[in-house]
């Protein structure tokens, strides 16, 4: 029963100003894809009937059974509001693409690729749990974006059937969840944005529940009421929320609560929206049905014959459905509050394009304008039918895309100007994604998110699409999570490997997050965000990818080298040919700053003497000092610094490169067990260079340098640090004795323990070595009976405090350990390899 | 036991001195120092039959990284070490020297001909040379420029400059080199047309004049050699000139003296549209007459 066919929602396609590219985010299990199957329902995809129980976007078998949501998936839907509702000069009927995203910690990257792609956010709050960690954490990503947000306060009716709250405890418990949400906005404040913190009675806020298939914002109510008490609604509305207090018997509005004779009265909100629906559940819970019939009358609600033979929640949800139908509050909200991509790209250009700002690119996206340059940001990779192909998923941000066109498909390293990771490509063919079907159009204008066909084996995981010779990249995504753990895979039967590589190409491929490794020692390796990312890998792996047996080793986690004080000596090492010395010594950087590096807000493209001044300002550097920093490593943006301090050193400028080469590489590859460094700032005190270039070149400072790092690493007291999870539990207070034993036992320190307000259920956070929280979840149910529920992110980078260099020291162990199953020498190599005499 | 290191000169197998002939027989080991220099078309074959000697190679890894290899052999055998042109000329082999007596080990230097003195045979005097330089080949992100400096600095003391062009034998890429393996770039060796290429580079942005194309210079290749030639020229008509096979050298010529302008004259190469442009005035000219 579709209600739209391809050509109308292609003739919308062109209307950018009606047009809505939102996502739905949220907490886990906070229901989602259950309130985006109330709005699909309304689209009309699938018969109105089934809606809250199907969980239409969780197309994979998997998604059905465990009821999480793991891969985001976007529908289109087609939206006409009412004639009256519709703001002046805009045309009726509205396109909105839609993206439903996980809401587990582990699949984030998934958020972040669907927050890329659109201009809005739902954001689900759950009323019994509030605002969460990955609340927060979505909402972050979402602001870092320049997202506007709209929110629905779901599941009230558990507020009302399992809390029995009265109507005060529920305003008192909303108002909480929203000024949770606010403050989250107001910390991450963006000017460009404006104020985007969310109103109740401004309509930014809605209340309602997925799975009954209702909701509701102040509007409807106002609407409502208006008439009777004879206002216009847009006044009405300001006095359904906080303090104000209708009197019936004077007839009159008041602030203080009370009535001439110091009776207290109940709040506008309670009185005329939330007592009314619980009298609602209350006549049918109680199966009074000629109550139901009589209220639904009077609110003009038809119920038919069968309906009313119905009975407890079935009739609930009929009734609710009818009286206030989620999707109208849902939709009508979005369509009002949500920028169109014709507002958004104004502001989100600056953030997105990495090129001039005046540039024809530049314009274009700013401009929204579908006879502009080509500009196509492909933010994931979606499976196709076709085992092994994938549709390129993302947005038109500037031009038309079309069947057939000739386009330059840039990768995340395509620098403009060089050749490198970049293709220059025909398109097969452009499609709309719906669910689980896709529609071939023609061409896509801007604003506007599609499909393509044809371009998968040229992109890695993202990009930017385009026609313009000058264009710049799109800035590539930032994801929340990192790859912390991973696993060793390898064929069971030898003769399988080619099958092997494939499949692991292919799975890196269709996952914005993970990473496929090939260690040194051969060893195949998979990285993800946590437990169950990996284990959604490894069975895409094995079933969808390469339908070969596999062997997966146990997992493991990925570690930092760091340092622990400054070193004890000037570190020397001398060129192969013993013309060229370097003088180094390592510190630790501070914590703090190592943060803000990671989180992009020092970065190496910022101006180096603002940047300079900032670090003086925040974190005690000397400012001559700061200006003078060579690099970030590794990868260029890790939270390793290379500092210059050296005077007067002639030639200096023609061997920076290969020191900052030889930078690159000790970072990515420590002394102790080839991790990462983390944390540590190389400061080249001295140089002394051959007079003649050719004695200098890279073939001998590059080795060199990095011998001098790594000696100064080791002199350092280098150790590692080692991830650690937020972990936050929810149960009932008989669980908290088990949920204490389960974390000690695996090294877990509890920093917090509280009631939630209203509920009896507890609140425990705490933090856990990520080491340690292999098979956490299973061990937490078995200990409190199945009724704690944990929710992990990675949250900081812990300092082990011991020494590697001592017998038998945790430390050590996990060093020896990696390098065993990497394929290095047993131990950690001497300082005399590194470091030369005078 | 003693460690011989021995020049064996510029241009041919026999230019080896006598008496470093008679030691390289002797030895029970012989190594040939590959990565600084090489003597053109003379392979291994025909100088283990040349000596009745068995050779070894030593690249760069051998002899820097490795030297342990060639002082442990030494302390029990005879050992020499090959070096074309002259052990302590150009690159020096001075810190193997100074480990080998440290260890104790008798060193016996046979010194000969180096290109730093062989240039003596393009007419320029060696007491006008200044800083020499060498160039080497650049990369897409390395492309240093402080030799050209040093050219400057000797053209302002109206001194000559020897510029040596770079070698690679056995070199590994910056990326095998980052990843440790031991593969070995195919050699190269800079020619003098690349050479000019890379000093007018330079001078596009640093606009001294030393090294403009009219700036005069003189290329030599395979000095020592039967097939060697020497061109005197400005480097605009240097620069399409093919000297032919490896090693080549360029002098960017400072002040002359009259004596080296005679010798500069028979070494100058005839840019042949000139010379036809002069035929057709010498033409023009006889038909106005």
């Amino acid at each position: 029963m579709v209600k739209f066919t391809i050509e109308q929602i292609r003739a919308m396609m062109d209307k950018k100003k009606n047009i809505r590219n939102m996502s739905v985010i949220a907490h886990v299990d906070h229901g989602k894809s259950t309130l985006t199957d109330s709005l699909i329902s309304k689209a009309g995809i699938i018969a109105g009937e089934k809606a809250g129980t199907t969980r239409y976007t969780d197309t994979r078998q998997d998604e059905q059974d465990r009821c999480i949501t793991i891969k985001s998936t976007a529908v289109s839907l087609y939206y006409e509001m009412d004639k009256a509702d519709i703001p002046e000069g805009t045309e009726p009927g509205h396109l909105i693409n839609l993206i439903d995203s996980p809401g587990h910690v582990d699949f984030s990257s998934e958020v972040t690729a669907a927050l890329r792609v659109t201009d809005g956010a739902l954001v689900v709050v759950d009323n019994v749990e509030g605002v969460c960690v990955q609340t927060e954490t979505v909402l972050r990503q979402a602001l870092t974006e320049r997202i506007k947000p709209v929110v629905i306060v779901n599941k009230v009716d558990r507020a009302i059937l399992e809390l029995q709250l009265d109507s005060e405890e529920m305003y008192q418990n909303f108002v909480r969840i929203i000024e949770s949400v606010n403050v989250i906005i107001a910390t991450y404040h963006d000017d460009l944005l404006g104020d985007v913190q969310v109103y109740p009675e401004k309509g930014t806020v809605a209340f309602g529940s997925g799975l009954h298939g209702w909701a509701f914002t102040l509007n409807k109510f106002a609407k409502m009421y208006a008439s009777k008490f004879g206002v216009q609604p847009e006044k009405f509305i300001k006095r359904l929320w906080g303090d104000n207090f209708y009197d019936p018997q004077s007839k009159k509005w008041n602030h203080t609560g009370l009535t001439a004779n110091k009776k207290p009265l109940k709040r506008a909100f309670c009185q005329f929206i939330i007592e009314p629906i619980q009298q609602i559940f209350q006549a049918v819970m109680n199966n009074q049905i000629d109550k139901v019939v009589q209220m639904c009358t009077k609110l003009g609600i038809h119920l038919k014959q069968e309906e009313k033979e119905l009975v407890q929640k079935d009739l609930l949800k009929t009734v609710m459905k009818k009286f206030l139908p989620a999707a109208d509050a849902l939709l009508e909200m979005i369509v009002l509050h949500l920028p169109s991509p014709v507002v958004a790209q104004k502001y989100r250009v600056n953030n997105l394009y990495t090129g001039p700002m005046d540039d024809e690119c530049a314009n274009g996206i700013r401009e929204c304008n579908p006879e502009g340059a080509l500009i196509m940001y492909i933010s994931k990779m979606v499976p196709t039918t076709d085992k092994g192909r994938f549709y390129a998923f993302g947005r038109v941000f500037s031009g038309t895309i079309k069947s057939g066109q000739k386009v330059r498909i840039m990768g995340p390293n395509y620098e403009p100007g060089k050749k490198e990771d970049l293709f220059v490509k025909n398109i097969q063919r452009v499609v709309l994604m719906m669910g689980r079907y896709v529609e071939t159009l023609s061409d896509c204008p801007c604003g506007n998110i599609a499909g393509l066909v044809g371009i998968d084996q040229y992109l890695l995981k993202s990009g930017t699409i385009s026609d313009s010779e000058t264009a710049h990249n799109l800035r590539v995504m930032k994801f929340s999570v990192s790859p912390v753990v991973r696993v060793a895979v390898e064929a069971k039967h030898p003769a399988d490997l080619p099958k092997l590589v494939e499949g692991l190409r292919r799975l890196s491929k269709s996952d914005p997050c993970v990473q496929c490794i090939i260690e040194e020692s051969g060893e195949h390796i998979i990285a993800g965000a946590g437990e169950l990312h990996l284990e959604i890998c490894l069975k895409d792996l094995q079933e969808e990818y390469c339908s070969i047996p596999i062997i997966t080793s146990n997992p493991v986690v990925s570690f930092r080298e760091t340092v622990r004080s400054e070193s004890s000596i000037l570190c020397l090492s001398k060129s192969p040919n013993k013309h060229n010395r370097l003088f180094v010594k390592a510190e630790p950087l501070n914590t703090e700053l190592q943060n803000e590096i990671e989180n992009g807000k020092i970065t190496p493209r910022d101006e180096p003497k603002s940047r300079a001044r900032y670090m003086g300002e925040n974190f005690g550097w000397d400012t001559t000092e700061a200006r003078k920093i060579w690099c970030f490593g590794p990868e260029n943006n890790g939270a390793n610094l290379l500092v210059d301090l050296s005077k007067g050193v002639q030639y200096l400028n023609e061997i920076k490169d290969s020191v900052i080469s030889a930078f690159q590489w000790a970072t990515k590859e420590g002394v102790l067990c080839e991790e990462n460094m983390r944390g540590i700032r190389f400061n080249i005190h001295d140089v002394t260079l051959h007079p003649d270039s050719i004695h200098r070149g890279g073939g001998q400072i590059i080795p060199t340098a990095r011998r001098v790092f790594y000696a100064s690493q080791l002199t350092a007291e280098p150790t590692l640090m080692e991830p650690i999870y937020l972990v936050e539990i929810q149960g009932p207070e008989t669980c908290i004795g088990g949920m204490y034993t389960v974390l000690t036992r695996r090294r877990g320190t509890v920093i917090s323990e509280e009631q939630k307000h209203g509920t009896p259920i507890f609140l425990v956070k705490a933090y856990l070595p990520v080491m340690e929280s292999f098979g956490f979840t299973a061990d937490l149910r078995s200990h409190t009976s199945g009724q704690a529920f944990p929710q992990s992110v990675f949250d900081h980078w812990n300092v082990m405090t011991d020494s590697p260099f001592s017998e038998n020291s945790k430390v050590r162990n996990i060093v020896l350990e990696t390098r065993k199953r990497k394929g290095l020498t047993p131990e950690i190599p001497p300082l005399d390899r590194f470091f030369d005499k005078l | 036991m003693p460690l011989y290191l021995i020049g064996l000169g510029l241009g041919d197998l026999k230019d080896i001195t006598v008496r470093g002939f008679e030691l390289v027989r002797e030895s029970d080991f012989v190594f040939l120092e590959i990565y600084t220099s090489l003597l053109s078309s003379v392979t291994r074959e025909e100088m283990e039959k040349f000596f009745q000697n068995k050779i070894i190679e030593a690249d760069r890894d051998l002899v820097e990284s490795n030297s342990d290899e060639i002082l442990e052999k030494a302390k029990n055998h005879k050992v020499s070490f090959l070096v074309v042109g002259d052990p302590f000329s150009a690159t020096t082999h001075m810190d193997l020297y100074l480990r080998a007596k440290k260890e104790g080990i008798e060193v016996t230097v046979v010194h000969n001909s180096s290109i730093l003195t062989a240039v003596g045979s393009c007419g320029l005097q060696l007491y006008n040379f200044g800083q020499t330089v060498s160039i080497p080949f650049f990369t897409p992100t390395w492309r240093p420029d402080s030799f050209y400096d040093k050219i400057v600095a000797n053209s302002n003391l109206g001194f000559h400059t020897l510029c040596l062009l770079d070698i690679k034998v056995r070199e590994q890429s910056v990326e095998n080199l980052l990843k440790g393996n031991k593969i070995y770039e195919p050699p190269r060796f800079m020619s003098i047309n690349q050479a000019i290429e890379q000093l007018l580079e330079i001078e596009e942005y640093k606009k001294t004049g030393v090294c403009s194309p009219d700036s005069f210079a003189v290329g030599l290749a395979r000095v020592g050699s039967n097939s060697q030639i020497i061109k005197f020229a400005k480097l605009s008509l240097l620069k399409s000139f093919d000297f032919g096979k490896e090693l080549h050298s360029l002098i960017i010529v400072g002040k002359t003296h009259p004596v080296e302008d005679e010798a500069l004259e028979f070494f100058k190469l005839v840019d042949l549209d000139e010379k036809l442009d002069e035929k057709l005035d010498e033409k023009s000219n006889e038909n106005q007459n």
